[in-house]
């Protein structure tokens, strides 16, 4: 606060300002200081009253951004729109998370503090993957055991990612 | 088929395995869907119908798993899904649900795989006492076999890929019952949920989700699937659970040497009701059950065992005294009948 004490008003820039607005039009937000009288003649053309539609829109912006984005966004292959799942919470089938990934990711991160798996692979889905599944588990050990300070383990550790990544010359393709 | 079920209970209940005076039992299960099917909310009856059977034809014809108990559950009457679900072979959803779907289990009622509940497959494996390792193993190698005979949904990405993005990535929830009575008596139990709460692990009733707590029974697991292997999520839970476990000691120590009247009182008070009473509610049994279990762990009580109280504590739920009785009764009937039922089991 102490810092408002001293501002002038920005239109007329004698008086001090007293009045504090914020404007927010799409995703601009423009902070506005002004002092009463200044504000008093501002007020019509500034006072434009938002309808209930901007309102809700402004609102679903500051809690989840990416809604309007992907509020268009349909599957193709099950027909769930995005909307639908984040009325609903489940989604429809394995490709809305390709389609609606820039939605998910940071929903993803909200539940489980990350999004990127680690662990299991099916051995299906290739040796490279397995291989790389196992290099990023082995750096997070890295890590532990650094931070243990068990410093003949972490060796250990580096080695074997060292090798694996030699192998497969999957070290590239984690970065 | 259901019938042999009756008379029995399954493995996990018989009070075995590391801490099983506090830990009744370890549970693990795994979510996964196939490729080229919707999601069960998104699909139709048709497409249901033919991911239950695919599911169902390759579990007949793998070497390793033909040998399990298969049951559809659209042929079967509310009452023995009900009754499924008491035993934990299926999850509450699974029962209630309407479709084509169905329960894979073998014979000591370790493992378990449901087609068509909130995924396509939720495999489980329920072991007695505290045993994450052991069901993590067994439950893996089932994988295994079942990921051979059908084709996982799994991006490099996000994982094995689920219906409920809470699920995504590993697909795992691990899940310890423990039996917390001292905790419960001596008013400690918030505190620790709050803050088993902070290192990223649930608190449930026995029944999963939004289930109520029932005979001082609670449901550990973990929240994250994403983003942590599942050796480190058999690793977070095996670094609190012991820590909820010495806690609860410590409750039971000090109300054995500040309380002990008092507790002894309690607990053959309880025993008292399970052996006289002529009508018992099931959660009465519940409540009742916990003190005496406690009285038993405390060697206040020496009669009776604890594989006795634990299969007690599921043999006396309504579909299980229906199933016994052999008709279908009304709530006041089958308090009865429990009651009937507690004292011959006590006798």
């Amino acid at each position: 606060m102490g810092e408002e004490v001293d501002m002038k008003c920005e239109s007329c820039n004698k008086k001090h300002a007293t009045v504090h607005l914020t404007e927010i039009s799409g995703n601009e937000k423009r902070e506005r200081h002004l002092c009463e009288e200044c504000a008093h003649t501002l007020n019509n053309q500034l006072v434009k009253m938002p309808s209930p539609a901007d309102i809700l829109t402004s609102l679903i912006n500051q809690v989840a951004p990416e809604i309007e984005e992907m509020s268009k966004t349909v599957c193709p292959a099950c027909g769930l729109s995005y909307l639908e799942f984040r009325s609903q919470g489940r989604l429809g089938c394995p490709m809305d998370y390709t389609t609606f990934k820039k939605g998910l990711v940071p929903l993803l991160e909200k539940m489980h503090g990350n999004s990127q798996h680690i662990g299991k692979v099916p051995s299906r889905a290739g040796k490279e993957l397995v291989v790389k599944n196992e290099i990023l588990q082995l750096r997070k050990e890295l890590d532990k055991a650094v931070e243990k300070e068990d410093y003949e383990k972490a060796a250990k550790i580096r080695d074997r990612i060292f090798e694996l990544s030699g192998s497969e010359n999957a070290e590239g393709t984690l970065q | 088929m259901l019938r042999e079920l009756y008379n029995r209970t399954g493995e996990w209940l018989r009070g075995t395995g590391p801490e099983s005076d506090i830990v009744i039992s370890t549970r693990i299960r795994l979510a996964r869907n196939l490729t080229n099917f919707p999601f069960l909310s998104r699909a139709n009856d048709e497409q249901k119908k033919d991911i239950e059977k695919l599911a169902r034809e390759r579990i007949k014809e793998n070497e390793l798993t033909k040998n399990l108990h298969y049951i559809r559950l659209s042929q079967i009457s509310p009452v023995d899904r009900l009754f499924l679900m008491e035993r934990r072979l299926i999850s509450r959803e699974h029962a209630g649900s309407d479709g084509e779907r169905g329960v894979a289990f073998g014979k000591a009622e370790t493992i378990s795989v449901m087609v068509n509940e909130e995924d396509h497959l939720r495999i489980q494996v329920i072991y007695s006492g505290f045993e994450l390792r052991g069901a993590w193993k067994t439950i893996d190698e089932l994988d295994n076999i079942l990921e051979k005979e059908l084709h996982y949904a799994f991006s490099p990405r996000f994982g094995y890929l689920t219906a409920c993005p809470t699920n995504v990535g590993t697909g795992m929830r691990a899940s310890v019952m423990m039996h917390l009575p001292a905790l419960g008596l001596t008013h400690h139990i918030e505190k620790v949920f709050s803050a088993v709460g902070k290192l990223g692990l649930v608190v449930r009733g026995i029944y999963g989700e939004g289930t109520q707590v029932l005979g001082d029974l609670y449901q550990i697991s973990n929240q994250f699937t994403l983003g942590k292997s599942e050796i480190e999520i058999v690793e977070i839970m095996e670094s609190v659970v012991p820590r909820i476990t010495s806690y609860e000691r410590m409750a039971r120590s000090a109300l054995m040497t500040e309380n002990k009247d008092q507790l002894e009182d309690r607990v053959w008070r309880s025993y008292g009701m399970l052996k006289m009473a002529r009508m018992l509610s099931s959660e009465e049994v519940m409540h009742l059950l916990s003190q005496v279990r406690l009285g038993v762990n405390l060697g206040l009580i020496n009669d009776v065992s604890i594989e006795t109280l634990n299969e007690l504590f599921i043999l006396t739920l309504p579909a299980h005294l229906q199933k016994l009785e052999g008709k279908e009764m009304e709530a006041t009937e089958r308090n009865v009948i429990r009651a009937s039922f507690v004292r011959k089991r006590l006798g």
